[in-house]
């Protein structure tokens, strides 16, 4: 049975032992035990880029992508959250452009809500988190339009991004601004690495909530993916040798033939 | 009792027969849930609010990975559980949900450029621009879509029908094909300036871009020609550069596409863990204002 | 962010102003144009899967192309879309036009199928025909898995899907022999690759812009795809193959130049870099 469209045996086992291994990880953190994440440079740069939009009075320019809600857009969210309770602290304004009209309202209430816990919600304008265009190049001009109006000093680009990653990002640069990007889809990486100055790639990006926050349920949860992702190297690692073994050495009718059958009908 | 409320369910949200049941139901749709946020609102505190969102949110998930991970039977040459059915509906109400945010957005825009030209801010004449494109986009698409010709088309078009094609497909789609373009402009200084050898790693890199690139086009293909395509165990067929930046695309490119992939997706099963359990902490998570 | 203003002739080699720059890059595009120098072109094996996937299609089953583009990637996926076409009128296979996103894909992809019919005599609802633009993604495909004419109803004219002669006995993806996507979106594969490829093993092949391809040579190189056409490029190669070259071929002509002219910038660039690093540690 292909379990793409539902369970089979072997995928119920191992999203219930994945699932297992985080929640655990995620509970002994609670419990207090210190957990290490190394340095990721990207999302160590934006209390230095929201700095350098202080120093030079200039706003920042965000993006959170342009999917809609989902759980890239959402961790785009959490990042802006993090970068508006940072600019708060110093009156620094932020410009969010939005480009799915579902994102609109999540992301106005989460920048409100991030002035409110820095204890400054007077400067929430609502005029500044707006949806710009859902056409995908309509988009990025009207962003680069906002950015070169506004002559904003850093832009962060976060989420889910295709072909305009490139005009918004060039544009910027031509601009001056410090850009930081990050996104979880390979395809626009090498795109960002060529002009922004910080990028956060790949499962990076889904660290973002445990590296800034270090809140023991994210670092627990981190630490978990890491457990899962060397589990399943070791996985593959055993089933490929595995299957070789068994299809040269699996006669028809024997326990071994049987085995690989139950193996290649896990997939 | 679990039929009684399938059937239960089905007589209340039963098709409309006729345009005054519609609006009815709508109207009434609308009122029952001013009602019952309005009540909600009231009644609960930031603690209710909270533990309602993480209830409904824990319910909304258990819906989808119930109805994968639970055992189906072959019903119809199709896998089926007691959940299969509901899936396909509950997809078009978010559906139906998603498309009510669509006016949120054209709002979103009034407001902004409506303010821009009520206060002849700097750059006002871009905010009625703005709004002059948009009725008259949607004027003629209108028109577009109720205006009936014959098929084949008429050699004249009638005027809302002719000015859509010309908006549309003669600036519209130009526009869009025109901002794609850009992308080579772009790609060419951004290549120039950021790719710099400043170690081996980035050397082999660039090699590796080189080959790709020029696999990639015929003229890499010309400028090795000269390689014989069989003999010698294939060894200079090998290097052709067409061949060349198939096998790095192939044998490189992709063990690596695929480990970024799996990291994702461990990261994305990670991320939807901590939102569907409502671990996850952040603005709109779960702190109170 | 920007540097300080170039000094000396290693450091300008390292700063070309980006408008200089753009204007190489416009001279070489403009003069291919006007004066192509052409090149052969060998087909690779991921476009030869496209191809013999067409070709292997069994009689009496329908290929499905989904034109799943608009204006913006037209320049890749257009003509990809025209050669696919080609390569079904010529195998006198039966194909269908569907779109699950953008809109504009069904008025494109009807255009392009209206003039290619044209060369091959073939008629609409007989060799052709084009369910049009259907919202839903999943639910689209989760809905033709079970019934293809009641899900549809109505084709890109707004005619019944079943006054159509080709469509007479076709009720689900067991009446299917291929689907063809044709895409510049990301995740509408997986949509086909879920719902389609993997409960009823019905092939699967694609064609994408150059840019998003490399992510999806994983599932050629799984087989969970038969193959597809990678930009322009792969465009071009199907073209070759059905011996009928057109846009592609022509733009192959410019992009080669233009990748000439990126290679020779970055060489620029480098050669600057690498000069002021060697007269720095006189």
């Amino acid at each position: 049975m292909n379990s793409l469209e539902h369970a089979n045996w072997f995928m119920r086992a191992l999203f219930f032992t994945l699932s297992a291994v985080i929640v655990a990880s995620v509970l002994s953190a609670q419990r207090g035990r210190a957990m290490y994440i190394r340095r990721i440079p990207g999302l160590s740069a934006i209390e230095e880029a929201v700095g350098r939009a202080t120093e030079m009075g200039k706003p920042i320019f965000f993006s959170p992508g342009l999917a809609g809600i989902g759980i890239t857009t959402l961790q785009a969210l959490s990042i802006l959250a993090h970068i508006v309770r940072l600019a708060a602290t110093h009156a620094t304004r932020i410009i969010v452009g939005t480009a799915d009209a579902t994102v609109l309202p999540v992301a106005e209430e989460a920048v409100r809500e991030a002035y409110d816990s820095a204890g400054r919600p007077e400067l929430f304008r609502p005029e500044d988190v707006r949806f710009v265009s859902d056409s995908q190049f309509a988009y990025a001009l009207g962003s680069v339009g906002l950015m070169s109006r506004d002559q904003t000093a850093t832009n962060f680009f976060f989420g889910q991004f295709f072909a305009e990653a490139l005009i918004l990002t060039e544009n910027g640069r031509s601009l001056g601004a410090l850009q930081v990007a990050g996104t979880p889809d390979p395809v626009q990486i090498p795109f960002f690495i060529a002009t922004c100055d910080y990028v956060v790639i790949g499962d990076e990006y889904y660290a973002a909530s445990a590296y800034l926050t270090r809140e023991p349920t994210q670092t627990g949860s981190l630490v978990g993916q890491d457990v899962v992702k060397a589990g399943l190297i070791a996985l593959l690692i055993f089933g490929l040798g595995l299957v070789t073994y068994l299809a040269g050495h699996a006669p028809n009718g024997t326990v071994l033939s049987h085995l690989l059958t139950l193996l290649k009908a896990g997939s | 009792m679990w039929r009684s409320l399938q059937i239960g369910l089905s007589q209340l949200f039963s098709p409309a027969h006729s345009t005054g049941e519609l609006v009815a139901y709508v109207v009434g749709a609308l009122l029952a849930s001013v009602l019952v946020l309005a009540l909600l609102h009231k009644g609960l505190g930031w603690r209710g609010k909270r533990r309602l969102t993480m209830a409904v949110t824990f319910t909304a998930g258990l819906f989808f990975a119930l109805e994968y991970f639970y055992p189906v039977r072959m019903v119809a040459g199709r896998q089926r559980n007691f959940l299969t059915d509901y899936i396909q509906p509950a997809n078009e109400v978010l559906a139906i949900i998603m498309a009510f945010t669509v006016g949120l957005g054209i709002y979103s825009l009034i407001q902004v450029h409506g303010r821009n030209v009520l206060r002849q801010r700097r750059g006002w004449c871009n905010s009625l621009a703005f709004f002059l494109s948009m009725v008259v986009m949607f004027g003629f698409t209108l028109a577009d879509n109720y205006i009936k010709v014959s098929d084949p088309p008429p050699a004249v078009l009638p005027y809302p029908k002719a000015s859509f094609e010309i908006l549309f497909n003669g600036l519209f789609m130009p526009l869009q094909s025109a901002t794609f373009s850009l992308l080579a402009f772009y790609i060419a200084s951004a290549a120039y300036r950021a790719f710099r050898v400043r170690t081996l790693e980035a050397g082999l890199m660039m090699a590796a871009a080189f080959v790709v690139m020029l696999g990639q086009v015929p003229i890499g293909a010309w400028l090795t020609h000269s390689l014989p395509v069989t003999g010698y165990h294939g060894i200079p067929a090998f290097f052709r550069l067409e061949n060349l930046g198939e096998w790095v695309m192939t044998w490189l490119n992709t063990p690596a596409q695929r480990g970024i992939t799996f990291g994702v997706a461990i990261g994305a099963l990670a991320m939807s863990l901590r939102i569907w359990l409502s671990l996850e902490r952040g603005t709109f998570f779960s702190e109170q204002s | 962010m920007e540097a300080a203003a170039p000094q000396g002739f290693r450091q300008r080699l390292q700063q070309l102003p980006r408008g200089f720059i753009y204007l190489l890059m416009a001279l070489v595009v403009v003069w291919q144009l006007l004066f192509p120098l052409p090149m052969p072109i060998s087909p690779s094996a991921t476009t030869k899967g496209v191809y013999d996937a067409i070709n292997k299609v069994p009689p009496g089953k329908l290929i499905v192309i989904s034109a799943d583009w608009d204006a913006s990637t037209e320049a890749e996926t257009g003509p990809q879309m025209t050669a696919i076409m080609h390569a079904c009128f010529r195998a006198k296979k039966p194909f269908a036009l569907l779109t699950l996103s953008p809109p504009a894909g069904a008025k494109l992809a009807n255009d392009r199928a209206v003039a290619v019919a044209e060369q091959y005599g073939a008629k609409y609802g007989v060799n052709w025909c084009n369910w049009g633009y259907k919202y839903g993604y999943e639910n689209i495909v989760m809905s033709l898995a079970k019934n293809i004419p009641a899900t549809l109803k109505s084709d890109f004219h707004g005619d019944p899907i079943s006054a159509l002669p080709m469509m007479t006995g076709v009720k689900d993806y067991r009446d299917l022999g291929l689907v063809i996507e044709v895409t510049g979106l990301a995740n509408v594969t997986e949509i086909w690759l879920g719902f389609l490829r993997g409960p009823f093993g019905t092939p699967l092949a694609a064609g994408y812009t150059a840019v998003m391809a490399p992510g999806y040579y994983p599932f050629v190189d799984s087989h969970q795809m038969a193959g597809m056409l990678v930009g322009a490029k792969g465009a071009a190669e199907m073209e070759a193959l059905v011996e009928h070259p057109g846009d592609a071929t022509r733009i192959m002509n410019v992009q080669s130049w233009a990748h000439l002219l990126i290679i020779a910038l970055i060489v620029v660039g480098n050669l600057g870099y690498l000069l002021a690093r060697g007269g720095g540690r006189r």
